[in-house]
């Protein structure tokens, strides 16, 4: 029996083609509206998860200088931090390793290519705090950086510019006149949270940068420090303990300010992805708008439908069609319309959210539970605005249907 | 062919209530049988009560008392599901204005009414076929109501009418949107149906239409002024 109500059905809203389309355009935009704006909240928090895990988990981060002094921030960056303090560090419960930076910038040269680039001086485990991973040759070592070897090791981006297509592993390279050998290259990150290029940079012993790029009287102080924590549960406690090492190591006294600033990164990915995932929300939210619509232009279809055809439900109900049967027709009738715009609006989103994530290139995900979500809400919207309409249709009596010109 | 009685209205009122506590008695205890094979005209003024008879003949209404009982069934207490379940299997429409489906085929309209008995499609068809062309219109089955005269939809409802091999056959104002010509063709197929044994009933105001029933009920102020031979009647009236 269902199989003839859907066939009735079907002739029904394929008779009237235009009024049909119509209709289905108001339901496939909406669909379409809320899959594609998904798919950007769900790409947004793609690309800050990515950004996040580039920069490693449970990790601490260690600034020289104070956040606020008196209420006021001062002295940021001066340098009160020294790689013996982050040496220090490594005894601590439930620190795993830490690891330290300075940077300089630098104009580097082969042969006739020069680039400006920002080289970082640190450690062998900074490629691990920094969840960085050696594309070709190797990183160097502990015993590197004892000596102060002159190795250095390239990003992405300066490997291309420097060298093209050309090997990069075991030639040298000058910065600032001094020769370096390259002894591996980067991994790519690609462009960061905020689009700047984190392949452009160049990697060597601290102990290198600080002897032969800046010169050995320079003191042993460092820019960026990285303590990288056991689980991520015990970041809190593991600060408290830095913080009491680094006032014991830099002599302050008990209401001195801190002459040195700990940032917590798990706290701020978590307040990130949570400014995330509202916008993934707001944005569902106000593209729901537009289903909202499309399912009122059903429910107008349908009446209208149904006070065209008052004659012919008249004339059905005349010749023995059950009460159950005329609400079913036109039941179905809007269940159809409703999800042959969802399957389009499913099909358009989708396809223009591919063609966005082609532009923009960012992969964009489409879910499973896109798909499953906005067929169902496709039923839901074609039951609902088809209920009443279908209701009145069951109810009409036959003598006054039959007689309605 | 033996006397069976097919319809038997047994002192059937019916009142319509209106806001306000108002009442109208439209049938005021009306009583009749017919057989098997007859063929009835009910005439009437409007507002005789021939509608509301015809209706609650048609088992569209249902009487305020009395009893209806349609081919040995009482249907005047049934529901709605009920009441169509009985106009599908037993009872066959003609309506004045054709009443067909005017986006669908001639082949559908007429299978209408297997439709909602769980008929299959192809068996549907087939049947349709077959009662499009007895009723002469023969290669018509896939073509829609618009392309066809008055005269020929009015014989697609007829066939529709036939598809479930009804007890009876109901034509309400049959010719009232045809010619004289038309009108004629059309009467002499139920005659012709009646003759093979079909009952009918005949609601018109037209005498010359009705004169084609063998029979009349002429019903006035909700009550039957006349049951007999129209023959007599109308040899009476022209007296």
């Amino acid at each position: 029996m269902f199989k003839r109500i859907f066939g009735e059905s079907w002739i029904s809203i394929t008779s009237y083609k235009l009024r049909t389309f119509l209709t289905t355009l108001g339901i496939m935009i909406g669909v379409a509206a809320v899959v594609l704006m998904v798919a950007v909240g769900q790409t947004v928090q793609n690309v800050i998860d990515e950004s996040f895990a580039s920069m490693g988990g449970n990790l601490l981060i260690v600034l020289p200088g104070a956040s606020t002094s008196g209420g006021i921030r001062t002295a940021m960056g001066r340098p009160t931090v020294s790689r013996q303090d982050m040496d220090a560090m490594k005894d601590i419960k439930d620190v795993v390793t830490t690891s330290y930076a300075s940077m300089s910038g630098v104009q580097a040269i082969y042969g006739k290519n020069n680039w400006s680039v920002a080289v970082t001086g640190t450690t062998p485990d900074y490629l691990d705090v920094g969840n960085w991973e050696i594309n070709r040759g190797i990183a160097f070592t502990e015993k590197d950086l004892k000596a102060a070897a002159s190795y250095v090791v390239l990003g992405q981006t300066v490997v291309d510019e420097l060298f093209g297509f050309e090997n990069p592993i075991g030639k040298t390279i000058r910065l600032q006149n001094i020769p370096f050998m390259v002894i591996g290259t980067l991994k790519s990150k690609g462009p960061g949270l905020t689009g700047d290029d984190q392949d452009n940079l160049i990697l060597m012993p601290f102990t290198t940068l600080r002897q032969k790029i800046r010169g050995a009287r320079q003191p042993q102080m460092i820019n960026i420090g990285f303590v990288k924590v056991t689980t991520e549960d015990k970041l809190d406690a593991v600060m408290q303990r830095v913080n009491y090492l680094l006032r014991a190591r830099h002599n302050l006294k008990e209401n001195d300010d801190d002459d040195f600033t700990i940032r917590n990164m798990a706290e701020l990915v978590a307040q990130v992805k949570k400014v995330g995932f509202y916008l993934s929300l707001l944005l569902g939210a106000i593209a729901s708008i537009s289903l909202v619509v499309g399912s009122i232009g059903i429910m107008n279809m349908m009446l209208v439908s149904v006070t065209e055809r008052t004659r012919e439900i008249g004339t059905r109900k005349a010749l023995g069609a059950p009460n159950k049967w005329i609400m079913m027709q036109f039941l179905v009738e809007s269940i159809l319309i409703s999800f042959m715009g969802s399957f389009m609006g499913l099909v358009l989103g989708v396809g223009l959210s591919q063609i966005g994530g082609v532009i923009f290139e960012q992969n964009v995900p489409i879910s499973i539970w896109t798909v499953i979500v906005s067929v169902s809400v496709a039923i839901v919207v074609g039951i609902l605005s088809g209920l009443f309409p279908a209701i009145k249709a069951m109810k009409l009596d036959p003598i006054d249907a039959l007689r309605y010109q | 062919m033996k006397n069976r009685k097919v319809v038997e209205v047994d002192n059937l009122t019916k009142t319509y209530f209106m806001p306000g506590g108002l009442s109208q008695q439209v049938l005021r205890g009306i009583s009749f049988e017919i057989n098997e094979g007859e063929f009835v005209a009910i005439m009437g003024h409007s507002g005789s009560g021939k509608s509301t008879l015809m209706n609650t003949l048609g088992c569209l209404d249902r009487p305020t008392s009395g009893k209806y009982f349609l081919a040995g069934q009482e249907v005047s207490k049934l529901t709605d599901d009920q009441l169509a379940v009985v106009r599908g299997k037993t009872l066959g429409f003609v309506f004045q204005n054709f009443n067909l489906l005017m986006k669908r085929t001639i082949a559908d309209n007429v299978s209408l009414p297997l439709l909602y008995q769980g008929v299959s499609k192809k068996e549907c068809y087939e049947r349709a076929s077959a009662m499009i062309e007895r009723v002469g219109l023969k290669g018509y089955a896939d073509r829609i109501p618009n392309q066809l005269s008055g005269g020929m939809q009015q014989r697609v409802a007829i066939a529709r009418a036939l598809i479930n091999n009804p007890k009876i056959i109901l034509a309400d104002e049959p010719t009232g949107n045809l010619d004289s010509q038309t009108s004629d063709e059309i009467m002499s197929m139920f005659q012709d149906l009646n003759n093979e044994g079909i009952t009918v009933i005949l609601v018109t105001h037209e005498a010359d239409v009705a004169m084609y029933a063998k029979r009349l009920l002429r019903i006035a102020d909700g009550v039957i002024e006349y049951d007999g031979s129209i023959k007599d009647y109308f040899v009476k009236e022209d007296k």
